[in-house]
């Protein structure tokens, strides 16, 4: 498979104490970031500040923002290191999610036809209940 | 610990005519299998938590009964949802 078509979660946590400006370009920057390792942004999702489920560092809550990237493998390694020379970047996470997204995507193709096929059958079995004169 | 999440554990006891006690254990059935979800997302943390008693700890399969694909996938899922803070390690 090409490298060019493989898709990316990167979703980083940033310190909560940003205000709205320096959180705006924190997430320009990291766009940057995919963009200079060849990377294609196709999604920014700001979820907003979250309760950490423990302490990191010393912060108790968190900025969470969700990137959705098209790029190659390399990108990947060029951008966490980035992100962790970051400052304001308290964790990240990176996940290739096409293939995973695809094998679902497959596995409800199969079966909503599997359940048209079934549907047809019972049908036609009732179909032909009815012609011999109905249930003995 | 309360273990009681999703499939339960569903197990119902009586007596027989000859007072004999018997037990019944509902068939648990992978919760991921009945609705359907391909994709066990990580960042979806309102069904992972159902899936970790309050100590954080990954439990077994017996205890939900979900599949070993699904377990799989959930078990990844969970360890994802760990390293950004969404859902804690052991220990509360």
């Amino acid at each position: 498979m090409s490298e060019g078509g493989r898709v990316y979660e990167i979703l980083f946590v940033a310190d909560p104490g940003l205000e709205e400006a320096q959180l705006d370009e924190l997430v320009g920057q990291v766009q940057g970031f995919v963009e200079k390792a060849g990377g294609e942004v196709q999604k920014v999702d700001k979820w907003g500040k979250k309760r950490l489920a423990y302490l990191v560092g010393k912060h108790r809550e968190g900025y969470y923002v969700l990137l959705t990237a098209a790029a190659g493998g390399p990108m990947v390694k060029e951008v966490e290191r980035r992100l962790k020379v970051t400052d304001g970047v308290i964790r990240y996470l990176t996940v290739r999610v096409d293939e995973e997204l695809r094998k679902a995507e497959r596995r409800k193709a199969r079966r909503t036809e599997h359940e048209a096929r079934r549907r047809q059958r019972t049908a036609a079995r009732a179909a032909q209940v009815e012609a011999q004169g109905g249930v003995q | 610990m309360s273990a009681e999440g999703p499939g339960g554990r569903g197990r119902t006891g009586g007596r027989r005519r000859d007072g004999k006690r018997y037990f019944f254990r509902r068939r648990k059935v992978c919760r991921f299998c009945a609705d359907k979800i391909d994709y066990v997302d990580y960042k979806d943390v309102k069904l992972l938590q159902a899936f970790v008693p309050e100590r954080g700890k990954i439990l077994p399969r017996r205890m939900f009964g979900t599949c070993a694909e699904h377990q799989r996938k959930l078990t990844v899922a969970i360890k994802r949802a760990r390293h950004i803070a969404l859902l804690s390690f052991a220990g509360d």
